[in-house]
């Protein structure tokens, strides 16, 4: 095979990345979830109005927003400053006073309208405030906090989610192509443990704390008296406000996720990026919580791409498709490096769409521990059995 | 198929009458040793907060400042009305009231109890909560005049002045009654009574309600103004019942950490949380739940499954004054402002060692149980026991074996019963008598029942020596016994549920009822044994409990009348009929042997 010269390397440089990236989404949602009730539990509807606040700032529309908010603090009885909700001792913001569009409110956060709202089954007469309306280009930001445990979510202080409920809708989600990508944010003891299930492709999934840690509240208002923001919450926010000032903003996950500090937390923060094709380092911040879409070019950009096609035939490559293209690109791309067999295939694995799934990744490793444990459950049925067998016979002496 | 013991048991009876005598004096032994190992650490436990939603000392407390000039003010009222009728006293309290821009109400109330009459009127005022639903109140409760008859002028005024202070947030989620009572004692259950409309015929009803209380907060500040130098929280209610231990806590906790206000409990002030101090605030929580009897205003509103507290002021020549004790009560009102439901998830049956020390039922528990184990277990072997058949031979040692189970003498159950059971009956007639006499007459009726309880046993066991043949009279007495030892077991094991207190008490008591017996053959035991029963008698209880107080058997009786008639405290009942006639039954068993051995009959 001929070297390629430098010209058609450049030329190939500019092939659109339409063809390569396979992450470009057209529309942002967010759906914002909190599930606690009661005044105590003031820092949750903090949290949630929080990051409400956040996303509408980067200018996600209310009508791409699904806010659902468990219990009214604004309006409590108790509330010293009625009709507002503050997430921070120096009432300087309020969350709730202006411009707020809550789309479930009160009793109708449950499991059952959580559930039908991601996957659509929901009445025929449901106004289009309470549906989700994505499509396969979407990116879907979805962050849920409250009272939660290992591998379940307190809903309403009288029903729970559990981890392998929000799996299961999101795989219906995957297979009714409802999403492009998904990053799912959650602030809960134990949190951790509710994205552990998850085995549907393209989805980011975060957590405030690991399997038998609590998550702890930042701090207090002594006037309104009651806790304020969560910790976790409180220190995405910092990162958040500090840098990602609007939506032109190039800051990465990788940044937001390195920024995390479990000494500061009181917690451990988890990331999962098994089921998340790209690297985090190009996973920008606003392509969840920002409203910032790609833009696709028609005319030009297809003429382009069949001279280069052309081009390449020319030098010589076998290139029948598109795809060819890519590889042949990334081959010589970076530096002319020659890229190894087993690594292109990893790329024909994670490339496009159309490829089917492997399976479930596996995230956690306890599969040798289970071994032994049932071993030890044989051994005690054995033991019983044994011991049965053992008194039945003291009788016949 | 046989079982292959060592021992046959059916031709031994008396390795199972030792073990069972073993076994109760051992469970006595270790039931009153448990107690005292109560206020080691490993026992006991640190309070805490179990209810979520309470959060105290969350938030500022800003009650204060120019606020002190009205509570100053409202003193003076209070003082100049300090002789006053209480119709003049109310007219004026209800002014205060109406004028802060409250729904007043009035009560008048009589009751008669011991010869006496007791009555008053209260005066209450509701703050119907500006964004709540008036399905729920709180209450602020200032007695006119205190458990130990005291101007409550402290408290009185400073109920008044939060009651102006209260009107102006608007962040109440429940009503709020402010409450001042006639007295500390019959006016609140006056009041409480009418509010659920259980109140009897001498007793106004309410004109002004509100929703279910949820809990209340009795000040209590008396004399002329002084600082003080701590907090005494009171929390005994009647018949034993305690308020939620989270209420306790959150007033602790309140005082203690966020307005640096040392609170104490049981009168026990410089507690220094060793294990002397421990102890004695346990033992005097007991006598208080023992007897059963109301602490303070508070007291009456705990049978209604009410949780209420006194927060009462104490010490000369501190640097706290009506700011911190209203900014406390400010406090702990935000508190409750905040719960959802009653107080359910901390402890109701608890002792406490320390302000922030205590034990739950599950570990105090055992000790009153145990002391009624071991009298049932007594029980056991007197039913057991060979000498309780009356028949032919004596020690009824069985010789021949495989003798069939009902064969031989049998034992007689009419006699025995019949005695507990008239005795038991009897328990009537001291309840009655006491709660009827006027309290002038206390004294003399006391000695005359005295001596009627010595004398009667003694007639009557001297009749029964003398009618019943002699083979019978063994076993009637030791069934007697039986019969009465069980009763009394399985009535203080009940008891101990509900107040251990009094089960406890009673079960130390009743000690000498194991092992008072009849001794035909030896009188210096009859003897020592009627000594022992003498001298842990109901009426020796009496004298110690008057003793305690520093005050006569005759008001110790008013007391009980009182509460009896206005209360409703079940301890009199106890004691005269379950505990009395136990003793009297274990004294004419006593005596019987007494009279058999000076006649001669064995």
């Amino acid at each position: 095979m001929k070297l390629p010269t430098w010209g058609s390397l450049a030329l190939l440089s500019l092939l659109p990345s339409a063809c390569l990236a396979q992450s470009q989404h057209t529309s942002n949602w967010a759906v914002l979830v909190s599930t606690s009730r009661f005044w105590f539990n003031y820092r949750h509807l903090a949290n949630v109005l929080s990051m409400y606040r956040t996303v509408k700032r980067l200018g996600i529309p209310d009508s791409q927003i699904i806010l659902m908010l468990s219990d009214d603090v604004a309006c409590n009885p108790r509330n010293t400053f009625p009709g507002t909700v503050y997430n921070n001792a120096d009432r300087a913001i309020d969350l709730y006073g202006d411009n707020i569009e809550v789309d479930y409110r009160g009793y109708e956060v449950t499991v059952e309208n959580f559930i039908r709202l991601l996957t659509d089954r929901v009445p025929p007469d449901t106004p289009r405030s309470k549906r989700l309306l994505t499509d396969d280009r979407s990116n879907i930001f979805i962050y849920m906090t409250g009272h939660g445990g290992n591998e379940f979510l307190k809903f309403q202080d009288a029903e729970e989610i559990s981890a392998f409920d929000i799996a299961d809708a999101f795989q219906q989600m995957f297979e009714k192509k409802r999403y492009n990508e998904m990053l799912f944010m959650i602030d809960t003891c134990q949190a951790n443990t509710m994205y552990s299930k998850f085995y549907s492709p393209n989805i980011l999934a975060t957590g405030s704390s690991e399997l038998d840690q609590s998550s702890y509240s930042h701090h207090a208002d002594n006037d309104v008296g009651v806790a304020v923001i969560d910790r976790y919450t409180y220190f995405n926010l910092e990162y958040l406000e500090t840098h990602v000032q609007n939506a032109s903003s190039k800051h990465t996950l990788a940044d937001l996720f390195n920024s995390y500090d479990p000494v500061k937390i009181a917690s451990t923060p988890g990331i999962r990026t098994d089921l998340f094709r790209r690297d985090l380092s190009e996973v920008l911040i606003t392509d969840f919580l920002g409203n910032v879409q790609n833009v696709e070019v028609d005319g030009d950009g297809m003429i382009l791409d069949e001279d280069l096609l052309a081009l390449a035939r020319s030098a010589g490559y076998n290139v029948s498709d598109c795809k060819d293209v890519g590889l042949a690109m990334k081959r010589f791309g970076k530096k002319g490096a020659v890229v190894s067999e087993e690594a292109e295939k990893e790329r024909d694995a994670t490339a496009g769409e159309e490829k089917t799934w492997e399976g479930p990744a596996r995230v956690h490793k306890d599969r040798q521990d289970d071994f032994w444990r049932n071993v030890m459950s044989a051994g005690a049925v054995g033991v019983c059995f044994v011991g049965y067998w053992v008194f039945s016979m003291i009788d016949k002496v | 198929m046989a079982l292959r013991v060592p021992v046959n048991l059916r031709k031994n009876l008396s390795v199972v009458l030792y073990a069972f005598q073993g076994l109760s004096i051992l469970a006595v032994i270790v039931g009153i040793a448990s107690l005292f190992l109560l206020p080691l650490d490993e026992y006991s436990r640190r309070t805490y907060i179990s209810e979520n939603a309470l959060l105290p000392g969350q938030v500022h407390a800003y009650f204060g400042g120019s606020e002190q000039n009205i509570v100053r003010a409202f003193r003076r009222e209070v003082d100049s009305l300090g002789n006053s009728t209480s119709d003049v006293v109310a007219e004026r309290m209800a002014e205060i009231f109406r004028s802060a821009g409250l729904k007043v109400g009035k009560q008048r109330y009589s009751y008669k109890a011991a010869g006496g009459e007791y009555s008053g009127e209260n005066v209450y005022a509701v703050l119907h909560a500006p964004r709540g639903d008036a399905t729920e109140a709180i209450v602020l409760c200032a007695p006119w005049r205190n458990i130990d008859h005291l101007l409550n002028e402290g408290g009185v005024a400073l109920t008044l002045a939060l009651s102006r202070y209260f009107k102006r947030w608007s962040l109440w989620s429940k009503d709020i009654i402010f409450l001042i009572s006639s007295d500390a004692r019959a006016g609140p259950q006056a009041w409480v009574d009418a509010y659920h409309d259980l109140h009897g015929g001498d007793i106004q009803s309410l004109s002004v309600k509100s929703g279910a209380i949820q809990g209340v907060v009795v000040v209590d500040y008396p004399g002329a103004y002084h600082r003080f130098e701590s907090l005494h929280v009171i929390y005994d209610g009647i018949n034993g019942q305690l308020p939620n231990l989270d209420l306790i806590n959150t007033a602790v906790q309140i005082s203690r950490d966020q307005m640096g206000l040392r609170s104490e409990l049981q009168e026990m002030w410089g507690h220094d949380d060793g294990y002397r101090h421990r102890l004695r605030t346990m033992l005097r929580g007991m006598v208080n739940q023992a007897l059963g009897h109301s602490t303070g205003p508070h007291s009456s509103f705990i049978p209604y499954h009410i949780d209420a507290i006194t927060l009462a002021t104490h010490g000369d020549g501190g640097w706290h004054d009506e700011g911190s004790l209203g900014r406390t009560v400010e406090s702990v009102f935000r508190s409750l402002n905040n719960l959802l439901e009653h107080f359910h998830q901390s402890f109701f049956f608890y002792l406490l060692m320390a302000p922030k020390r205590f034990v739950s039922i599950g570990t105090y528990l055992p000790a009153a149980m145990l002391l009624a184990v071991g009298l049932t277990l007594t029980a056991i072997r007197l039913w057991v026991d060979p000498r309780s058949r009356s028949g032919g031979e004596k020690k009824g040692e069985k010789k021949e074996e495989g003798v069939v189970v009902d064969g031989g003498p049998k034992r007689e159950l009419f006699l025995p019963m019949s005695i507990v059971i008239g005795v038991h009956f009897c328990g009537a007639i001291p309840f009655a008598v006491f709660n009827s006499v006027d309290y002038k007459s206390m004294s003399s009726t006391f000695n005359i029942f005295v001596a009627a309880s010595l004398v009667l046993p003694a007639i009557i066991s001297i009749l029964m020596t003398t009618t019943i043949p002699a083979h019978r009279l063994l076993p009637a007495f030791h069934l007697s016994r039986c019969f009465s030892l069980l009763f009394l077991g399985m009535f203080l094991s009940t008891l101990a549920t509900l107040n251990f207190s009094l089960s406890f008490l009673i079960g130390l008591f009743s000690l000498p009822l194991m092992f008072a017996r009849t001794t035909p053959d030896s009188i210096p035991l009859g003897l020592v044994n009627s000594i022992l029963l003498l001298v842990t008698s109901p009426f020796a209880a009496v004298f110690a409990v008057a003793g305690y107080w520093g005050l006569g058997v005759e008001d110790i009786l008013k007391e009980a009348s009182f509460g009896w008639w206005v209360w409703g405290m079940w301890t009199p009942v106890v004691v005269w009929c379950v505990w009395w006639p136990a003793w009297v039954v274990g004294l004419i068993s006593v005596d019987s042997g007494l009279v058999m051995g000076v006649l001669g009959r064995k």
